[in-house]
Parts: structure tokens; C-alpha cells; sequence
């Protein structure tokens, strides 16, 4: 992205909550959400004196996993360091994160267009939720503290500056979305703040920088122009839409000789724009240490052996082998990889599908059409995910194959297959009864057809002066008359070969 | 690192600690006193020698079990002002700081 004169320039830090019973340092549980305030904490989470974090091996193992699956170097010693601040939300006066040392540095994540660098996945906890009120009465400032989220486990991932459009960087978003849910990282769910995106952003005049080893660097007297970051992100959508607002908002700015600050900005997502919050003159003066209370953690060969067991193909995977394998459209290849719930129902079906016909680009737009369409309108209707329909495999399998050897129409196919998803009916008897009434009306279908010409005269006369469309009208008939089991192709080549009598 | 007032004001700054004039004057010295003794450590030859840190293997950590806590009358028991379960803090909360 860009205009005529400026160039994006993007990079992305999202921080995930990953999925363990316990806390990072402390066994208080984790599941807080929508729990009493302070019921999920202990002195270590609280920061009470003395209190010694013991790490949690999931949560590591958690974080090992997402940079196995970005392709991220993985160190074989882990430190952590102290983070400080003073905020009511971080109890202890700091943050335990990692500064020089992350787990994983190095990766990357394919797009469909481009790849995106990874510089580093590091471990670190999550801070209390706070809500800031004032108070009636007084008029004095307070804040609310509720202590079960701090301490969750809470994984940073961070892109060098090398995204170059909003689209890129939903892409990318959604893809580390898709990752951590397909390899049961997180549930990744924003609106439950299980997962946050925080773009950083400078718009540079075109031909005056480069991008060398992670870094932009400005060539010539070409002075760069500092970078804005955007928080509060609470969609993949906002992601795109605060890119793109932010863009137009620095080179407006720019035009009209106007001082960009390096500075935070908020999303407004009701307004759809960014606003004001704070300017970042001088750097943030974190003043880390090691973590004296946390021995080095060593992990060897076969640790990260065991933990890429968990590793499955991942939905770009997916992707290139719908298209090449499979010769699947890019859209149908995006739309079955999103999840991996379907992903795997679909790569099932395909492979039963195809024992019978032999022929795997047939089978997979088969197995692909069935999904995508009336299981997927269907699901949706219901707002329920596919491991929650009870699908019988087997029946699906029957019914493509009726629906390749042309026993049934389409429409009639998807008719049968919404009843019984409706109804809990069983597919395979439904395509039982639909065979049995076909056999019945194959042997007659021409009576079938002398009849509706009898019985539709005026429709037959409009036919021969010439009003083709009466011959819909006439295929309407043998198909009610039959009750859909007949083949309207060849409906319509008896009827022609009638009515030309 | 250059022990003067205005970086002593800094430092207190960042813990959130509001001194007068008077007490940022009487504290400097004193400060620069404290790092001054400790730089001796900076004096010992360490060249070649590898931090000293204990190191453990990744099998030996904490399995992922939830375990007991504190129920919410003790949590709150510490807290000198709290208000429907949550611990409240009066003041306003400085915006220059990060959230996480
Ligand atoms: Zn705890």
C-alpha cells in the first residue's frame, strides 16, 4: 500500500493468552472470564513479599509450539529478565518478560503473497484487569483492580518492519489467529482479550529508505519520520481499518507541513478512527534485570523433539495442497483450511471419496461443493461449528457419489441433505426412499411426459408460437409429476422430441 | 552514569515518588555514595568466567495443574480501600506507561 509520493511501513506485536489450566508462575487457574473479581489468586500473582514464581512447562512448551510453527529458532537455554513499571495493574513493581533473550527469534509466516518475518516470540505474564472511575461524591480518580488475569501466560510475537498494506497485516493477523487455534496454542478469541494486535506505523517518501537486516534505514540526509503505534484493537478488521485510517491521517499530516511526534494512538472503533494518547519522546525506561528467582531453563533436542509432535499441517499448507494436489479454487482452498475442525472433515471425505472414483481433483471439488455449500449455510444458520453437526462420513460419501454418477440432480441432493441435517433424518435412507421412487418412475417417464402434454395444452400452443420459456414450465410438470427423481435433462429431451411430433 | 539531580528525579519519576527540591538535593549525594561503594564490584576481573546461575532442564518445571488459592475476603484483607470485590486505588492512573 501506499500513494504516489509515501510508502507503508508496518510491524505487528501480538500478544496471546495460551491455553493452560494453571497460571504462568503460580497454579492459580486460569479460566477467569466472567468470575468473581480476585477469587483466582494467590501471593505470587498478588506480588506479596517473598512470593517465588515457579514457571509453568505448558505455557514454555505453549510458546516452543507457535515458534515451531513460524519457523523460529528455538533457544536451547531460557532466561527471563524483569520488566519495571509502577501501575496498579503489575503488582510487583514488574513485569516477569524476556528482554535479550527470547524463546523463539527468527521465523517467519507465509501469506498468500508474501512472507512475513518474525524477529521473536518471547514468554511473558499478563497484568490484573483495571477499570478507572470517579468517584461521586468526591470527584477523586480511582481505579478497580481485579488480580485473576495476572499472571496468565502470555506469549509476545513480534514482525520486523516489513508488512507493506493494511490487507497484509490483516492477512497476517488472521493467519497467527488460524495458527494458534489449529495447533490448540489458544482460543485466540479478541473479544475475550485472549488475543491483542498492536500495529506500529511510519509512512517514509518513496525511493528515500531501505529495509536491510530488520531495519529501516534512511538513505541519504533523508530523515525518517518516527512511528505511531495503535492500541486497543479489538478485531482482526480494526487491524486493517486503523492501518489504513493511520495512513491517510500521517500523509495528510506530511502535506501540510504538519510535525508527526513518535506518539500512541487508540483505536476508536465507533468512530472508526485513531485518537491521541500519549507521545513517546523519550524512550521507555524499563530498567530490566535478570530474574533472579528463575534458574536458566535448559532445553534439549529431545524436548523439542516431543513438543513438534504436536505440530499438524497448518492452514497455508493446507492451502498450497487444495491447490496444487487438489486443484481447488483459492477461495475454496482459503474457506476449508480455516478451521481445523473442518479442514480435517474435509481431508476424510476426500480420501473415502476417492477409494471410489479414483480421480483426486474430481473427489476434492466434490467433497469441497458439499462443504462449502449446503453444510457450511447450514452451519451457519445454526451458528454451530461442524465437530458440533453429527455428520456421518459414510453418508456423505454416498451421497457425492450419487450426486457424481448423476442418480440425483443437485438441487434434489441438496434438498435430501438439508432434511436431514434439519430433521436428524439418516442421509443414506433418505437417498434409499429418493432410488426406490426413481426406479419407479424411470420405466414411465415418457407416459409421464405424454401426460403433462395432455394436461398442459395451453402451455404445449405457447410452445409452438414460439414462447420457449413455456418449456420450463412443461420440465416443472414431469419433475412435480415424478417428484424430482427424474433427470431433467432428460425431461427436457423427451419433451422436446414430443412436442417437435 | 552521571549521579546528578536531574537524573535522581528521573528515578523517582519512574517509581512514581514526588520529591521537593530540598530532599532530591539531600538524596543525590547519597545516592551517588551507594553506586560509588558498589562499583567495586566493577573492579574484579571476570573475564572468561560465565555468569553464575543455576541451571535446570525443562523436565524438572512445573507440570500445568491448577491448584489452590487465596479465597477473596483474604485477598481484599491487605487492601486499605476495596469496593465490590476488587481492590480500589485512588489517584489517577499515569497514562505514560505500558499495559503489558
Ligand atoms: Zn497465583
Amino acid at each position: 500500500m501506499g500513494n504516489d509520493k509515501y510508502d507503508l511501513i508496518v510491524g505487528l506485536e501480538i500478544h496471546i493468552q495460551t491455553k493452560t489450566k494453571s497460571k504462568m508462575f503460580c497454579s492459580c487457574p486460569t479460566g477467569y472470564f466472567h468470575e468473581e473479581p480476585n477469587t483466582h489468586v494467590c501471593p505470587v500473582c498478588l506480588g506479596l513479599p517473598g512470593a517465588l514464581p515457579v514457571p509453568n512447562k505448558r505455557a514454555i512448551e505453549l510458546c516452543i509450539l507457535m515458534g515451531l510453527a513460524t519457523k523460529c529458532v528455538i533457544a536451547d537455554e531460557i532466561y527471563f529478565d524483569r520488566k519495571h513499571y509502577f501501575y496498579p495493574d503489575l503488582p510487583k513493581g514488574y513485569q516477569i518478560s524476556q528482554y535479550k533473550n527470547p524463546i523463539c527469534s527468527n521465523g517467519k509466516v507465509e501469506l498468500s503473497n508474501s512472507t512475513v518475518e518474525i524477529e521473536r516470540i518471547h514468554q511473558e505474564e499478563d497484568v490484573a484487569k483495571s477499570t478507572h472511575h470517579i468517584e461521586s461524591g468526591t470527584g477523586l480518580d480511582y481505579s478497580l483492580i481485579d488480580y485473576n488475569k495476572s499472571g496468565v501466560p502470555l506469549i509476545e510475537i513480534v514482525t520486523k518492519p516489513c508488512i507493506r498494506s493494511a490487507q497484509e497485516a490483516k492477512e497476517y493477523a488472521t493467519r497467527i489467529r488460524q495458527i494458534a487455534r489449529y495447533l490448540n496454542i489458544s482460543d485466540a478469541d479478541m473479544e475475550k482479550g485472549q488475543m491483542r494486535c498492536e500495529p506500529n506505523i511510519s509512512i517514509q517518501e518513496k525511493g528515500k529508505w531501505d529495509y536491510k537486516d530488520g531495519m529501516i534505514t534512511a538513505i541519504g540526509d533523508y530523515k525518517l519520520n518516527p512511528k505511531v503505534e495503535i492500541k486497543n484493537i479489538g478485531s482482526i478488521t480494526a487491524v486493517e481499518k486503523s492501518i489504513e485510517y493511520e495512513f491517510k491521517r500521517l500523509s495528510e499530516a506530511l502535506e501540510s507541513a504538519e510535525e508527526i511526534v513518535q506518539q500512541t494512538r487508540g483505536w476508536n472503533a465507533d468512530r472508526g478512527i485513531t485518537e491521541f494518547q500519549r507521545s513517546k519522546e523519550t524512550a521507555d525506561d524499563y530498567r530490566y534485570m535478570a530474574e533472579p528467582d528463575i534458574p536458566v531453563i535448559e532445553i534439549s533436542q529431545e524436548d523439542i523433539a516431543r513438543i513438534s509432535e504436536e505440530l499438524v499441517e497448518l492452514p497455508h499448507e493446507k492451502i498450497v495442497r487444495y491447490k496444487e494436489g487438489y486443484k481447488l479454487s483459492e477461495y475454496d482452498a482459503e474457506v476449508l483450511s480455516a478451521e481445523r475442525n473442518v479442514a480435517e472433515f474435509y481431508d476424510k471425505l476426500v480420501e473415502e471419496l476417492d477409494k471410489e472414483i479414483k480421480d483426486l481433483p474430481t473427489s476434492a471439488k466434490l467433497a469441497s461443493n458439499s462443504i462449502t455449500g449446503t453444510i457450511f449455510s447450514w452451519l451457519n444458520e445454526k451458528g454451530i461449528s461442524i465437530s458440533e453437526a453429527d455428520l456421518d462420513l459414510d453418508d456423505l460419501v454416498e451421497w457425492n457419489l450419487a450426486l457424481h454418477e448423476n442418480e440425483i440432480t443437485k438441487s434434489k441432493a441438496e434438498e435430501l441433505l438439508k432434511k436431514s441435517l434439519d430433521k436428524g433424518e439418516d442421509l443414506s435412507n433418505l437417498l434409499d426412499v429418493f432410488r426406490t421412487k426413481a426406479k419407479k418412475s424411470a420405466g414411465n417417464i415418457e407416459d409421464i411426459v405424454k401426460d403433462v402434454i395432455k394436461e398442459n395444452q395451453n402451455a404445449v400452443e405457447d410452445y409452438k408460437d414460439g414462447k420457449k420459456a413455456s418449456l420450463g414450465f412443461l420440465i416443472g410438470q414431469v419433475m412435480q409429476k415424478t417428484q424430482g427423481t427424474a433427470d431433467p435433462n432428460e425431461a427436457r429431451s423427451i419433451l422436446m422430441e414430443e412436442l417437435e411430433k | 552514569m552521571k549521579i546528578n539531580i536531574p537524573f535522581i528525579k528521573h528515578i523517582a519519576e519512574l517509581s512514581r515518588i514526588k520529591l521537593s527540591k530540598d530532599e532530591l538535593e539531600k538524596f543525590t549525594p547519597q545516592m551517588k555514595t551507594i553506586l560509588d561503594s558498589a562499583t567495586v564490584v566493577q573492579d574484579v576481573n571476570t573475564e572468561g568466567k560465565q555468569p553464575m546461575k543455576r541451571h535446570i532442564p525443562f523436565s524438572t518445571l512445573r507440570e500445568d495443574e491448577a491448584g489452590e488459592t487465596l479465597t477473596q475476603d483474604e485477598v481484599l484483607k491487605n487492601a486499605p480501600h476495596k469496593e465490590l470485590g476488587f481492590i480500589k486505588v485512588y489517584g489517577k492512573v499515569f497514562g505514560s506507561i505500558e499495559e503489558s
